[in-house]
């Protein structure tokens, strides 16, 4: 599903490289958990994967595609089937749950009637049933962080990447994200996710990707997070 | 697609940022009046000179008892009037002539300043101090020095005027005002372009929250760039209109109501002169927004 060979990733204007030489083989439905110092090329190697970058070197496929040579009109394409998730949720103030998940899908042209069924469909999912009425800011962080879920899936994305979606919350509401993102996966989305959270990479016993200094030093199925910081 | 979200943005976006969109559209409807005006002038020029082109006279002055050339030997002589008017006739350049008298001079005059000066004890002048004249009209108005060389150095003529030198401050002011016009479009033209390209980086910013997620989501370029595109399209109508507006009220109680009674002597530009401008403002108007939003939103908005 995910493929980097050899890729690089160099900053304009940076000596160091923030990928170096990266090649790393991600099968459908996988869960990957990214881990690393803060600096290791974590979130880069999310943002490569949606083409916010181009490599430096190396190739990246997507879904059987070279992302790298992949025109500028064609890559809203790439990114309609991934959904992405921050650390900081990025909703609009200003819209409801409902209409924040359904903006997803309205400026990708998809129809009232899908958009219509798809969101009450989506947030049921992930345990928002009845609060689609509520403002972002009526909302606990959690429960934030369900609605950019949401709004990542609504699409049915075959990749999800979440970097760090639980940095922002306490461990117990990181539990019931992790068990979200987890049902996700249970689906047939792979997902990867960047997280700096030991508890939870420890406890969900996923395959664990760690970068450091821009470089894969270990790649372990039903990996632990395995190092201090 | 679905353009709900876009229509919602423009009027949102027309209204956020009211001040500088009302400032882009007064930018726009003065430049473009003056764009129009300009178009107007340049017509002008081409019909005045179209006309005064196609009868354009030479006056030959003959001389008369007292002349102030003093190559003059007192009033012309009729063998004097019958020389001149065989070479004028023989010239190839000549497609028409008259003789003028001293009383049709005189009357002329006195049209041209009033009658009130030449009645009385003490006038300013009577018909015997008026000279002859022959009027002269060319085949080609640019084919001239041949007839004028010719006839200058005949006994009994005065002095030549060249009707061009007449209306050479007419086109020299036209000329003026329309450079005058252009140019100060031209200021207003980049202050637009400034002002639209400002407008658009405030949108982009007061919209940064959206457009980062619709990146993310897959919109496409265009769908995040319409509403910004329909904005600047928005007001360039607005200005347009504005300047049409402008234009046509010049037109009415400027060019129709004023100028065209009093200055009779050349034809004045109309309505479809009128259209020429305003085709040509309807055109410079979205150009002017649109391009700088076409640059801009490349630049911001880059996927
Ligand atoms: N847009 C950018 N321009 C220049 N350098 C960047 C940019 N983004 C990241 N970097 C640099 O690339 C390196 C890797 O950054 P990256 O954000 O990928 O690390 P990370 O593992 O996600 O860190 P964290 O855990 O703090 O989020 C860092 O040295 C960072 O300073
Ligand atoms: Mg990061």
């Amino acid at each position: 599903m995910i493929r980097f060979e050899k890729v690089t990733k160099t900053y304009a204007g940076m000596g160091h490289p923030a990928l170096d030489q990266v090649s790393v083989d991600v099968d459908k439905g996988e869960f990957v958990f990214l881990v690393g110092a803060s600096g290791s090329g974590k979130s880069t190697f999310l943002r490569l994967i949606l083409r916010e970058y181009r490599a430096s070197s190396g190739r990246i496929y997507v879904a059987g595609k070279e992302i790298n040579r992949l025109a500028g009109w064609k890559v809203p394409r790439l990114r309609r089937s991934i959904g992405t998730v921050f650390q900081d949720f990025r909703l609009l103030p200003n819209k409801t749950v409902s209409e924040n998940v359904a903006f997803a899908l309205q400026v990708i042209g998809r129809s009232r009637s899908e958009i219509a069924t798809l969101v009450p469909e989506t947030l049921e999912l992930v345990g928002l049933e009845g609060k689609g009425d509520r403002m972002p800011d009526e909302l606990s962080g959690g429960e934030q962080q369900r609605v950019a879920i949401a709004r990542a899936f609504v699409n049915r994305p075959m990749i999800l990447i979440a970097d760090e979606p639980t940095g922002n919350l306490d461990p117990t509401t990181s539990v019931g994200i992790m068990k979200l993102l987890d049902r996700i996966n249970r689906t047939g989305t792979t997902v990867l996710m960047a997280t700096h959270d030991a508890g939870i990479v420890d406890q969900m016993r996923k395959r664990v990707i760690e970068l450091d200094d821009g470089r894969v030093i270990r790649d372990q199925a039903q990996g632990v997070y395995g190092f201090q910081h | 697609m679905q353009l709900r979200y876009v229509f919602s943005e423009l009027g949102q976006g027309l209204r956020r940022n009211l001040t500088m969109h009302v400032a882009v559209v007064l930018t726009l409807f003065v430049s473009l009046t003056l764009v129009g005006l300009g178009v107007l002038l340049n017509q002008q020029a081409d019909k005045a000179a179209s006309y005064w082109g196609s009868q354009l006279q030479i006056t030959v002055w003959l001389c008369k008892e007292k002349d102030d050339n003093p190559a003059c030997t007192g009033e012309v002589t009729d063998a004097q009037k019958q020389a001149i008017e065989k070479v004028t006739k023989d010239n190839p350049e000549v497609a028409d002539y008259h003789f003028e008298s001293k009383e049709q001079a005189f009357e002329k005059v006195k049209e041209l300043l009033g009658p009130d000066k030449f009645q009385g004890p003490n006038p300013a002048a009577t018909a015997a101090d008026m000279p002859q004249s022959l009027w002269i009209t060319l085949k080609d108005p640019d084919q001239y020095k041949g007839i004028t060389s010719a006839v200058v150095g005949l006994d009994g003529v005065s002095g030549i005027r060249d009707a061009r030198q007449t209306l050479k401050p007419l086109y020299g002011s036209i000329n003026a005002l329309q450079w005058g016009a252009l140019g100060t479009a031209a200021f207003l033209v980049i202050a637009a372009l400034l002002l639209v390209a400002n407008t658009i980086r405030l949108a982009a910013f007061a919209r940064r929250r959206e457009i980062g997620i619709m990146r993310l989501v897959g919109a496409s370029t265009v769908y995040i760039a319409l509403p910004f595109l329909l904005e600047a399209l928005v007001t360039a109508l607005i200005g347009v209109t504005l300047a049409a507006g402008g234009l046509g009220a010049f037109m009415y109680f400027g060019v129709h109501q004023r100028i065209e009674g009093k200055l009779n002597f050349i034809p004045w530009v109309g309505g479809s002169e009128y259209v020429v401008a305003v085709i040509a403002i309807a055109i410079l108007g979205p150009i002017l927004t649109l391009l700088p939003t076409l640059v801009l939103t490349r630049k911001y908005l880059k996927v």
